[in-house]
């Protein structure tokens, strides 16, 4: 479980699952029986929504884009089947029952019949597809969109150089990884909506809204009748098409109600079908309405496009507490239910699996991952702290009902209540990584210095996985580019060439390294191969954010958002009027490109313990007949370790970054902003890139996120946090998120005095003003696991009373006799 | 920092270690500074390294990477100190009768399988590596420990160096086996907002056996600190070792002896084999090897300690 943002295996997902399973039913039947009537099934793809979608997108050919979408929605509404599940007490899935995942043929239609037939075979992440689905996707499904998809147009659209550097010229269905799209898997970037309008309103009075704005058009304006009418006219029939597709949920539980021979279940189908008729067309009158309308709103958003990594929750415990403390005053709900209602959202989440079916968009995302963050905590628009009597319920699920949905996000600011954080730090403990934590000392800030006001800042939602939106404020759909720096190392140790491609010159031929002189001369190169890196993404970038809107449209997610309603716009337009543009370009492999330039610096240049020559030769050989040299690479310096040696190197790449993006952000009219998360591609990015001069071997994973390389922060976790704070560059305001997993033993954490210790790490980490911070509290399985392959955990520390080691440097009988302890709380 | 420290530069301790993020070793998130040297000689000692004060060669097998691929040491070493390991063929051994600790080697390793264990230090070197957490000090009411070794084994210098930290309103602990010249000791407390002090048995016939040193003076001083030092929260803690003290008499005698005293905590720490490695890194023998704490044992002497609280 060591990845960034709880990304499980299906093997790591059993553990967890076996662990739910021990866990004390009681009081949690219902949750318990969904569960189980899902847990061990595999995946299955449900082709209804392509199927719909792709039937009526071939009735409204030559028709405005948004409004195509939002006929294909309302004709989606009308014929998907509608399901009710045993048990549950919330309605509103877009597959069949069990776990399911659904197509997108508008992203990938040119290839689905190729991809559906490898898919059950695949190793990662499988699925099932019957004989009867396969064939709708092949005969109906994939003809419509060949020659249609906007990857098979971006492709086309990129300049040569930039091709090159994106996709692999033989087939450009494969990224390259040195400079790579992520625009092509998703239709928008990672999304949070403004649930509470929904609540507040209903989509009837969004309706109604877009309703006097049609009659208020100037019937003579060239815009108002082209580009407002049609987008009008969009969120009309897109509020019509959940209202109905909610209602048809209203009618099945009637009848199902009417068949229902248990007194207690007909009671819920009826309660369920009066919700489904009020909500979400109507504003919720309690909590259990608000419930089911937020789940109805989620559920449409996710047949009405894909967000990277599935479409957040928001700040659920700031829009929901009005619903439950009315109720709990009025004595129409207690504790125990509304948990209850809230975890049978959790088991409904965790039936929805998120689909990638390009092999690019599959090793982004690995292990079925997904990121639909639930923010607690905070402080209010006015500035006050958020928490109230819900945020403590959230944070108690997840230490009573460890499920790994939702992904829980704990918002953290200087003021936040001890209670607050010692629940925070409780739900830490239980070590499935839950909550995440994110800086509100840090996003505030920084959202401010980009133009927002202070009530927006303060409402920020924590968006994907370590993203923060003002859901009626940004504006930025577009997917972004990763940056592969650790190629760029390797292009400057080899002239512009990569071991990887041969004789293809890759980046810009920056001299032979073994004729530099001074550190100086080889920074130099290694900048420019990083700058001309970073040229190719913002050129990549900009075609892409002006081609999108010809591909994709969101009426739901526009109509929930206050600029769009304002202008007129769909979402996916452009610099919208009024919108920050919050995008980011990805830094791959900091930890690795740091190390690299710390061995060079050092041991080439100044103590000269090596030569350029002989350091070229032994990664070209991937260090075989050199190991000796390899081990003097291990042991120079390394990021995360508080060594200012590295951290000073650190600073200087990321300011280099920086200073590029300040530069020329302004032209693409965005904040395309410097972010240090790498999901899990850190795996495909390292698989071109051969040895490196950290010792690092070919081919092997580069560092992730804004993490040290694998295993080389020995110096424990105050360094890490740390190494972080001294290389970023605070007077740049072009920083996005930094992703930060910090590894603690049990013990470290133990007791009263251990959750003390937690608390004030935390609150040292929010003075840091450092973005985001997740922990893996190890256990046994992460013993065994670092037993078995000791360099991926070189930094784990196990205390044993009044002494502490590194677990990996501990002999095998001694590791057994640890790992047989853990149980105890004596370590 | 940045700051020039206005002291002797030319004073230095021998440090073999220091450890940031510890969580367990006085109150808040603090640094431990080990140092090296001890009057005693517990035969379950887990800092082998430890014991003398001077630097001395550590080998790690597991971290050699081989004769075949390697053997800079060898050409390093002008005693012919470094042989051969016969049962393994393709590591080194390092010959101890030979060899003359001038740690030529160790610069020589590519992969710090040959380490020096101790180093120099001086009181700048240190206040600097403890102040790099300040910001957690701040937070948790961390700050520095100094371990062992036996700290008072160089009281002076400590002393230095707690002054300095206290100046800089770096908390400050030590932990001590208690065995020093008393007006030592006594120094150093001036500086300390804690202290942790083992006491391992009442015993002395058995003390002077198992640590080779007699607890006459560790109880003695025990009694001064508590007179002239009758504020100083001491933590007193007792490691359980199979054989010499994991009897209810023994934990209930230190008991008896400690206890009616407002700032005194009492604590027991298991027995552990973490340390046996590093006897064979040393070239050194494990006395206590095979020895195993029965873990009931451990947990019905833990109910008895905890009744002092
Ligand atoms: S310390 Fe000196 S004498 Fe001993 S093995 Fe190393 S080089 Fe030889
Ligand atoms: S120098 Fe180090 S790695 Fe090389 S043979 Fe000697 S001990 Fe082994």
């Amino acid at each position: 479980m060591e990845s960034c943002c709880n990304v499980l295996s299906p093997h790591e997902q059993r553990i967890q699952e076996e662990q739910l399973g021990k866990k004390n039913f009681e009081g949690r039947e219902r949750v318990f029986q969904i569960l189980t009537s899902f847990q061990d099934l595999r995946p299955k793809i449900d082709v209804e929504r392509a199927k719909y979608f792709t039937q009526s997108f071939r009735e409204t050919e030559g028709q405005p884009l948004v409004l195509r979408w939002a006929k294909a929605l309302k004709y989606t509404a009308e014929n998907i089947t509608v399901y009710i599940d045993d048990h549950q007490l919330l309605v509103g899935r877009a597959g069949y029952q069990g776990r399911y995942g659904i197509l997108f043929p508008e992203l990938d239609g040119d290839f689905l019949d190729v991809a559906i037939e490898q898919l059950p075979n695949r190793v990662e992440s499988p699925f099932d597809v019957t004989p009867e689905d396969a064939q709708v996707i092949i005969n109906e499904i994939a003809p419509y969109w060949k020659g249609k998809t906007f990857h098979e147009n971006l492709a086309m659209a990129l300049p040569e150089d930039t091709f090159k550097l994106t996709y692999d010229p033989e087939n450009p269905l494969n990224s390259r990884f040195l400079v790579n799209e992520t625009a092509t898997f998703r239709s928008s970037i990672q999304w949070v909506h403004d649930y509470e309008k929904v609540l507040k309103r209903g989509f009837k009075g969004i309706k109604e809204e877009a309703q006097q704005k049609l009659e208020a058009l100037d019937p003579m304006s060239p815009v108002d009748n082209m580009e407002k009418k049609p987008f009008l006219e969009a969120v009309i029939i897109t509020c019509d098409a959940i209202v109905l597709w909610a209602k048809r949920h209203a009618k099945l539980a009637a009848e199902l109600a009417n068949k229902e021979s248990d007194a207690q279940r007909k009671q819920e189908l009826q309660d369920i079908a009066e919700r489904c008729a009020w909500v979400p067309e109507n504003p919720a009158r309690d909590f259990r309405e608000a419930v089911q309308s937020q789940w109805f709103t989620q559920m449409f958003s996710r047949i009405e496009q894909k967000t990277g990594t599935i479409i957040s929750n928001g700040r659920m415990d700031q829009y929901f507490y009005p619903y439950y403390k009315k109720d709990l005053e009025e004595g129409r709900i207690n504790e125990d239910q509304a948990t209850e209602l809230l975890e049978c959202m959790w088991v409904a989440m965790a039936q929805f699996i998120d689909l990638y079916l390009s092999p690019t968009g599959g090793a982004f995302n690995e292990g079925y991952a997904h990121w639909e963050a639930v923010t607690v905590g905070g402080q209010t628009p006015d500035g006050l702290d958020a928490t109230n009597d819900l945020t403590y319920i959230f944070l108690k699920s997840k230490q009573e009902f460890p499920l790994n949905y939702p992904d829980l996000a704990a918002r953290i600011h200087s003021r936040a209540p001890e209670r607050y954080l010692y629940e925070v730090a409780e739900t830490i403990k239980e070590g499935t990584g839950f909550p995440k934590l994110i800086n509100d000392e840090e996003v505030v800030s920084l959202l401010l210095s980009k133009g927002a006001c202070f009530e927006e800042a303060y409402d920020y939602a924590v968006s994907g996985c370590a993203e923060c939106r003002m859901p009626n404020r940004d504006t930025y759909t577009s997917g972004n580019p990763y940056v592969n720096f650790a190629a760029a190392v390797e292009l400057t140790l080899y002239n512009g060439k990569m071991l990887k491609f041969g004789d293809e010159v890759v980046g810009l031929q920056t001299g032979d390294p073994t004729n530099f002189k001074t550190w100086d001369e080889f920074w130099n190169a290694y900048v420019a191969q990083q700058t001309n890196f970073l040229k190719h993404a913002f050129i990549q970038q900009h075609i892409i954010i002006n081609m999108r809107p010809k591909h994709f449209a969101t009426p739901l997610g526009s109509l929930m958002h206050d600029l769009c309603m304002e202008t007129c716009k769909d979402l996916h337009t452009p610099a919208i009027e009024g919108g920050i543009d919050l995008g980011y370009f990805e830094l791959m492999g900091y930890g690795t490109v740091v190390d690299s330039l710390a061995v060079i610096k050092k041991l080439v240049f100044e103590d000269k313990k090596l030569t350029m020559a002989e350091l070229v030769a032994a990664m070209k050989s991937n260090f075989e007949g050199y190991e000796a040299i390899r081990e003097m690479l291990l042991n120079a310096p390394k990021y995360g370790n508080n060594d200012s040696y590295s951290d000073v190197i650190a600073k200087d790449v990321d300011r280099e970054a920086l200073k590029f993006t300040k530069k020329y952000s302004k032209e693409l009219g965005v904040h395309l902003d410097l972010r240090l998360v790498p999901f899990t591609s850190h795996v495909p990015f390292g698989k071109v890139v051969s040895a490196t001069p950290n010792g690092r071997k070919a081919w092997a994973p580069l560092s992730d996120g804004s993490s040290a390389s694998h295993g080389a922060d020995v110096n424990g976790p105050t360094a890490v946090l740390m190494s972080n704070f001294n290389s970023k560059n605070y007077n740049f305001r072009n920083r996005a998120a930094r992703l930060l997993n910090i590894k603690l033993s049990p013990t470290c954490v133990a007791g009263e005095e251990g959750s003390a210790k937690l608390v004030s790490f935390i609150r040292t980490w929010c003075d840091l003003k450092l973005w985001h911070l997740q922990f893996n509290i190890v256990n046994k399985e992460t013993l065994l696991a670092a037993k078995k392959d000791p360099s991926k955990y070189r930094g784990l520390i196990v205390r044993v009373a009044g002494y502490s080691a590194y677990f990996v440097e501990l002999s095998s009988d001694l590791q057994d006799d640890i790992i047989a302890r853990t149980e105890h709380s004596a370590i | 920092m940045g700051e020039t420290f206005l002291f002797d530069k030319k004073r230095y301790g021998y440090v073999f270690n220091i450890q940031h993020y510890s969580v367990h070793d006085g109150p808040g998130i603090r640094t431990i500074v080990f140092l090296k040297g001890c009057p005693l000689r517990c035969q379950w000692c887990s800092n082998p390294e430890s014991q003398l004060q001077n630097p001395e060669l550590g080998y790690n097998p597991s971290k050699c990477i081989g004769i075949s691929k390697c053997l800079r040491c060898a050409e390093a070493c002008i005693y012919g100190a470094v042989k051969q390991d016969l049962e393994e063929n393709d590591k080194i051994l390092i010959d101890r009768q030979l060899c003359k600790e001038c740690l030529l080697c160790t610069e020589a390793c590519p992969s710090k399988a040959l380490e020096v264990f101790g180093k120099q230090t001086s009181i700048d070197d240190i206040i600097q590596a403890v102040e790099k957490d300040s910001a957690f000090y701040a937070r948790s009411g961390g700050g520095l420990t100094f371990s062992g070794g036996e700290p008072l084994m160089q009281a002076d210098f400590i002393t230095e160096v707690l002054k300095v930290a206290r100046r800089r309103r770096i908390n400050t602990t030590i932990e001590t086996c208690g065995y020093a010249e008393w007006p030592k000791f006594a120094k150093v407390c001036q500086h300390l907002n804690s202290l942790i002090m083992d006491i391992k048995c009442m015993d002395t016939e058995k003390h002077k056996k198992f640590t080779n040193a007699s607890n006459e003076l560790i109880i003695e001083n025990f009694k001064k600190l508590c007179e002239e030092f009758p504020n100083l929260p001491i933590l007193v803690r007792t490691p359980v070792i199979p054989g010499f003290n994991d009897s209810e008499e023994d934990i209930r005698a230190i008991i008896h002896f400690i206890k009616g005293r407002s700032n005194v905590r009492y604590e027991l720490l298991p027995y552990h084999r973490l340390g046996q490695q590093k006897y064979n890194y040393l070239g050194k023998h494990y006395p206590l090897d095979g020895m195993r704490l029965n873990d009931e044992t451990f947990n019905r002497l833990k109910e008895i300690a905890n009744s002092l609280e």
